[in-house]
Order: structure tokens, then C-alpha cells, then sequence
């Protein structure tokens, strides 16, 4: 077996609604465990498509994906759901986190879910993962009473709680100001180097793209570069 | 152990939305326990006041009671003279018979044998007319053995004036239903003749007055000893007309009756035939209590369906993410299950708490009634049946008006929502 966490082979993928569309091409790339990699492209060009897709909640599609060697082609829901536990972290454009519970509770969720470690080993992890990321002093406010950049650091360590093979980020930092913007970047950065995490990172900033170890470019559904 | 993990998570996060929402969840379950107060109250007080009517109605009803008819002749004279023929004889008159018990004392004495029975007497019924004064009143009077009569029917307490036992040891002595005594203006120690269908007159005293509550018998009833009115209408002491009897357990009636007509070639009915109607009545009383409590059920089940389906759509992206984070389709569906089930659970028990409460407090209104006089308070029955019904019944409306949203839950498609 390779290091490659991500084997992506010929996808292809079809809206019908509003009409029939070919979003994507015959899409095929890798990514090496540890990579930094950027997804980019202009609006409508399948970017997100295609992270849907690759984080296992879009199933309606041709081709391959192997994720830490496994194929997640034909795969039952249940299943992918609790294969997307253990080895996919999401950090979406709009941070959502779950407003009602404190901050630690939203970090923790997942991995309650996975109930891999007992939940006082749970909860020190994610108090961990909150003091790396600075933030281990809202823990237990609730998620609604904090700032954006502030929400946006919470689901990266929510994304991070399960280790798992890879983070994937929707336009992280795509509804932050350059400030917060430049945390979370450096945040990924970190993450990246230090702790030899792979990140998938959509978005059309061209400063983040170009620190990346690898760019995917996309137009009109095809890889370019 | 993953399963009760996985249970145990959707419930917390279940509570945490039911905390956050916590007046809509206290008036959704309001709205259960309401339901449940209300069903537990009506069945009470209604089936209380039904068993009420069964027992003063059947207490004065045998449960198997053997008696004689008229018939119609089977065989004519036509047809001695010409056996051979079809001979067709149009509009038969009843035949001239005695309508006693052939062997009536002895059939009495084997029944008083028998282990199902709790007690049988033989009685002589008789259509008569009471005369007092001016007045002259059609009854019914009961020739009887005074003290098998009296473990069948608890007649020396109901009599309200006077004794019953009294009719044993003075002769010519008789006890008359209220009603039938009010019309005759006759009181305790009144002599009044009776006039039998043959015409014959025989004078009697009046030594106690009963009250059954029940308006046809004291209306119409009297007692006698048997062996008074046996001369009264001149026949021998074995002829009785009517054997009744009150069985260990009423629902052997139908059968033994049965039974008992094949064996001593009487005529037989039981109480549920004699109280067709009134059984009837329940039943439709029954269907109109559940109907009541099934639409107030039902309501309140509604709006469980309400609260849960609105706070679906408000928590549509709460459940995209949770889906993103690896929780299943399965997990989605619990974690609002669980809601509509602790709604329902929490509903129901207070309302049976309420149910309790309020059918206790009516049991101990007084309640004076002139027919009902054995009634002091509101009947009202405590059957834990009806309680295990309440909450059974509050459980599944709740966790069928919780599934259907929760399945809408399970089926949320979490791309269309994170993606905007």
C-alpha cells in the first residue's frame, strides 16, 4: 500500500436539476498523507462539487475515491458515516457549530461518537486541542456567544478531535476578515507541519493557495494544473 | 455496548435540545398529561358509575334462573285419530298446562349440591291484584323459602321498614317493594287483600316495606312464604314455578344453564340474557369514554407532531453537521425519538398522577340520590387496567407523532444544506 491518503480516479460527476449539467471531468489526482493541498478555481467551476464528494456525504457519482485505501464507491450510508468519523474532520465556510451547546461539548461530539477514549479522555483531548488553539478559555460558553474567528477555530479543533486521515475545509476562512484570516491560515499551516496532518483546503484565495505543498486547479469541471 | 453508546449520546443531545427549547417541551408534554388526566378521569367516573348500575341490577338478578311457558301442543288430536296423514290444524291455542317446576324441590335440593353455586332458591311466582281501601293495584307476588331467598337477593337489608325474616314466623304476612306501598298509602302493620287470577281473595299482613333501587321491582315486587302463597293458589307444597340461583362465578351462567335445561326439561335464562340491554348500554358508554379519549389523545399527539417537526426545521443545520461529523441517518432519528419519548413518558405519568388525583377528590363528593339508595358518594372505580391502558395509549401516540418527523430528520441531505 501507498501513502497516498487520497486516490481520486475519473470522476465524474452530473447535475439534472435545473437541467442536465457535467460538473465535473474525468477528475483523477493523489494526495500524499501530510500533504497541504489547496483546491481552487472560480465560482461554478465544481470546486465544492467535488469536495461533497470526496467527503463521502455526496454518493451520486462515477468513478473512484479511496480514502486511506479504502474505496467509498458503493458504499452503505451508514458506513460512511462512520468511516467520515474516524477519518474525515470538516471545517465549514460558516463555522457552524451547534449554538446550544458549550464549546468543549461541540469540540467533543465526534469523538463521543466514535467513543473510542472513555469521556474524561475525551475531554482532556479537546481541552488540548483548545489551548493549541488558543482558545481554551471559552471552553465552556456557549458556542453562540463567540466572535466568528473566534467559532471558526472551535470546528477546526472539532475537525481535529478523531485524528483523522484528513481535514477537509470548505472556504475556511472565506467569511473571516484578513486578521482571523490569517490565523486559521497559519493554524492549518501549523497543523500541517507539525502534527504531519493532510488538509484539503477549497478556496479561492490566492495567498492560501499558493503556500500550499499542492494546488488542484479546476476549471469548467476539468483539472488544469 | 456501541449501541448503548451511540443511544445515550442522541439522548444527550436530545436534552440539550429540549433545555434549550424547554417552554415549547413543557407544553407539548402539558399537552400529553392533559390528554391522559382527562381519559383516566372520564373512564373512572364513568365505568365507576356503570359498575355501580351493574351491581344494584344484578344483585337483585339471579344469575341463572329456570322457569316453565306455555307451549304450543306439538302433536293434535287430528293427529291420533289420523297418524298416517298430514294433518294441518291453523292458529293452535296454548295448551292447558301447570306451569310448575315438574320436581321443582327436588332439582333445588341436587343444585344446592353443586360447587359452582353460591346459592339457589325455588320460589312461586304469581300475578295478583292488591286491594286497599279503594285501591286496587296489579303486582307480582314471590312465594319464597325466606332464608335462601334472602343469600340470593341480601333482602333483609334492603328492607327499610319492618323485617324480613318476619315472613317465616307470622302467618299470612307479607313484604312490599316501596313504590308499590306508597301507591297502596299501606304502611308496616296494614292488612290489604289479594286477589289471586282465579278470583280468590286472601288477606295479608304487611310486615316490612324494601327498597332496591331499581323502580320495576319495587313497583311491582312483593315476598311471601312459599307456603302461603302455594294456598293462596291452592296447589301442593312441591309446586314452584321459578328456581334461581347465583353462581361462584357469574360468567359459567350461559353454559351451566344449558345444562341444566337438558337435564330437568325446563325453560332456563341467565344474566346476560336478562340484561341484554343494559349490557349493551356499557358497551356503548365504553365506545364513546375511548372515542373521547382517543381524540383528545390524538390531539395532543398532534402537537408533539408540531413542536418536533418545527424544531426539525429550525435545526436543519445542526443535523447537516452532525451528519458531517459521522453521525448516522439512525443517530439523527433517535436523537428526536427520544424527544417525542421522554415527552410522552413524562406526559403520561403525570397525567396518570393528575388522572389519580382528580378521580380521588370526585370518589369524596357526597352524592345523596333517591334511587340509588345504597349510594352515599360519587362511584368512581380505581381499575389499574385503565391506568396501564392511559399510559400505553399516551406512549404510542407520542412515539407514533414523533416518527414521522424524526424520520424527515433521518432523511435530511446534509450537502444541501451546508452548501447553501
Amino acid at each position: 500500500m501507498d501513502n497516498n491518503v487520497l486516490d481520486v480516479k475519473n470522476i465524474n460527476k452530473f447535475f439534472y436539476q435545473p437541467e442536465e449539467l457535467h460538473v465535473l471531468k474525468d477528475v483523477s489526482f493523489t494526495v500524499k498523507k501530510g500533504d497541504f493541498v489547496s483546491i481552487t478555481g472560480k465560482s461554478g467551476s465544481g470546486k465544492s462539487t467535488l469536495l461533497y464528494l470526496l467527503s463521502t456525504m455526496d454518493t451520486d457519482f462515477e468513478g473512484s475515491i479511496k480514502i486511506a485505501g479504502k474505496e467509498m464507491k458503493g458504499m452503505s450510508n451508514r458506513w460512511l458515516a462512520s468511516f467520515r468519523n474516524q477519518h474525515i474532520g470538516f471545517v465549514f465556510q460558516f463555522h457552524y457549530l451547534l449554538p446550544e451547546f458549550s464549546v468543549i461539548r461541540n469540540v467533543m461530539l465526534p469523538a463521543l461518537k466514535l467513543a473510542k477514549y472513555s469521556k474524561e479522555e475525551i475531554e482532556h483531548n479537546a481541552s488540548e486541542l483548545l489551548k493549541l488553539l488558543g482558545i481554551q478559555d471559552q471552553a465552556n460558553k456557549r458556542a453562540s456567544l463567540l466572535s466568528g474567528g473566534q467559532q471558526q477555530r472551535v470546528a477546526i479543533a472539532r475537525a481535529l478531535i478523531n485524528e483523522p486521515s484528513i481535514v477537509m475545509g470548505d472556504e475556511p476562512t472565506g467569511n473571516l476578515d484578513s486578521y482571523n484570516t490569517a490565523i486559521v491560515f497559519d493554524l492549518f499551516r501549523k497543523l500541517s507541519s507539525e502534527r504531519g496532518q493532510t488538509m484539503l483546503i477549497v478556496t479561492h484565495d490566492d495567498d492560501f493557495a499558493e503556500q500550499s505543498d499542492k494546488t488542484i486547479h479546476l476549471a469548467d469541471g476539468k483539472v488544469t494544473g | 455496548m456501541k449501541f448503548l453508546k451511540d443511544k445515550k449520546l442522541a439522548a444527550s443531545v436530545a436534552f440539550t435540545h429540549m433545555h434549550a427549547k424547554i417552554k415549547q417541551t413543557i407544553i407539548a408534554t402539558a399537552g400529553v398529561a392533559f390528554g391522559i388526566t382527562v381519559f383516566i378521569f372520564m373512564v373512572s367516573f364513568i365505568t365507576g358509575s356503570n359498575d355501580y348500575m351493574k351491581n344494584v341490577t344484578f344483585e337483585q338478578s339471579p344469575h341463572l334462573r329456570l322457569y316453565n311457558e306455555a307451549k304450543i301442543a306439538e302433536k293434535t288430536t287430528i293427529d291420533k285419530v289420523y297418524p298416517t296423514s298430514i294433518n294441518i290444524v291453523h292458529h293452535l291455542k296454548p295448551k292447558e298446562i301447570l306451569l310448575n317446576l315438574k320436581d321443582g324441590k327436588k332439582a333445588v335440593q341436587e343444585i344446592k349440591k353443586d360447587p359452582r353455586v353460591a346459592a339457589v332458591s325455588g320460589s312461586v311466582v304469581n300475578q295478583v291484584f292488591f286491594r286497599f281501601g279503594s285501591s286496587s293495584i296489579n303486582g307480582k307476588v314471590n312465594g319464597i323459602e325466606v332464608e335462601d331467598e334472602d343469600k340470593l337477593f341480601n333482602l333483609a337489608k334492603k328492607t327499610v321498614e319492618g323485617s324480613f325474616k318476619d315472613l317465616e314466623v307470622v302467618p299470612n304476612s307479607m313484604v312490599m317493594g316501596v313504590s308499590l306501598a306508597k301507591k297502596l298509602n299501606a304502611r308496616k302493620g296494614d292488612r290489604l287483600t289479594v286477589t289471586t287470577e282465579e278470583g280468590e281473595n286472601f288477606s295479608v299482613l304487611v310486615v316490612g316495606i324494601f327498597k332496591t333501587g331499581l323502580s320495576n321491582i319495587d313497583q311491582q315486587e312483593s315476598y311471601a312464604s312459599l307456603a302461603t302463597v302455594q294456598r293462596f293458589l291452592n296447589v301442593p307444597a312441591s309446586y314452584i314455578t321459578d328456581i334461581k340461583m347465583k353462581l361462584y362465578d357469574m360468567e359459567e351462567a350461559p353454559e351451566m344453564s344449558l345444562a341444566l335445561q337438558k337435564r330437568y326439561n325446563y325453560l332456563g335464562s341467565d344474566w346476560k340474557k336478562d340484561n341484554a340491554a343494559l349490557l349493551d348500554g356499557e358497551v356503548l358508554r365504553n365506545l364513546i369514554v375511548y372515542g373521547v379519549a382517543t381524540t383528545i389523545l390524538l390531539v395532543a399527539g398532534f402537537g408533539i407532531f408540531n413542536i418536533l417537526t418545527m424544531m426539525i426545521y429550525e435545526k436543519m443545520k445542526d443535523i447537516a453537521i452532525l451528519k458531517a461529523m459521522g453521525f448516522s441517518d439512525t443517530d439523527v432519528r433517535w436523537i428526536f425519538l427520544t424527544q417525542a419519548l421522554v415527552i410522552g413518558l413524562i406526559g403520561a405519568i403525570t397525567g396518570l398522577l393528575f388522572g389519580f388525583i382528580l378521580s380521588y377528590a370526585i370518589s369524596k363528593v357526597p352524592y345523596q340520590s333517591d334511587v340509588m339508595i345504597t349510594l352515599d358518594h360519587l362511584p368512581v372505580s380505581f381499575n389499574p387496567m385503565y391506568y396501564i391502558a392511559g399510559f400505553s395509549f399516551g406512549i404510542l401516540t407520542t412515539i407514533f407523532s414523533g416518527l414521522i418527523p424524526s424520520r424527515k430528520a433521518a432523511g435530511v441531505d446534509p450537502i444541501s444544506i451546508l452548501r447553501g
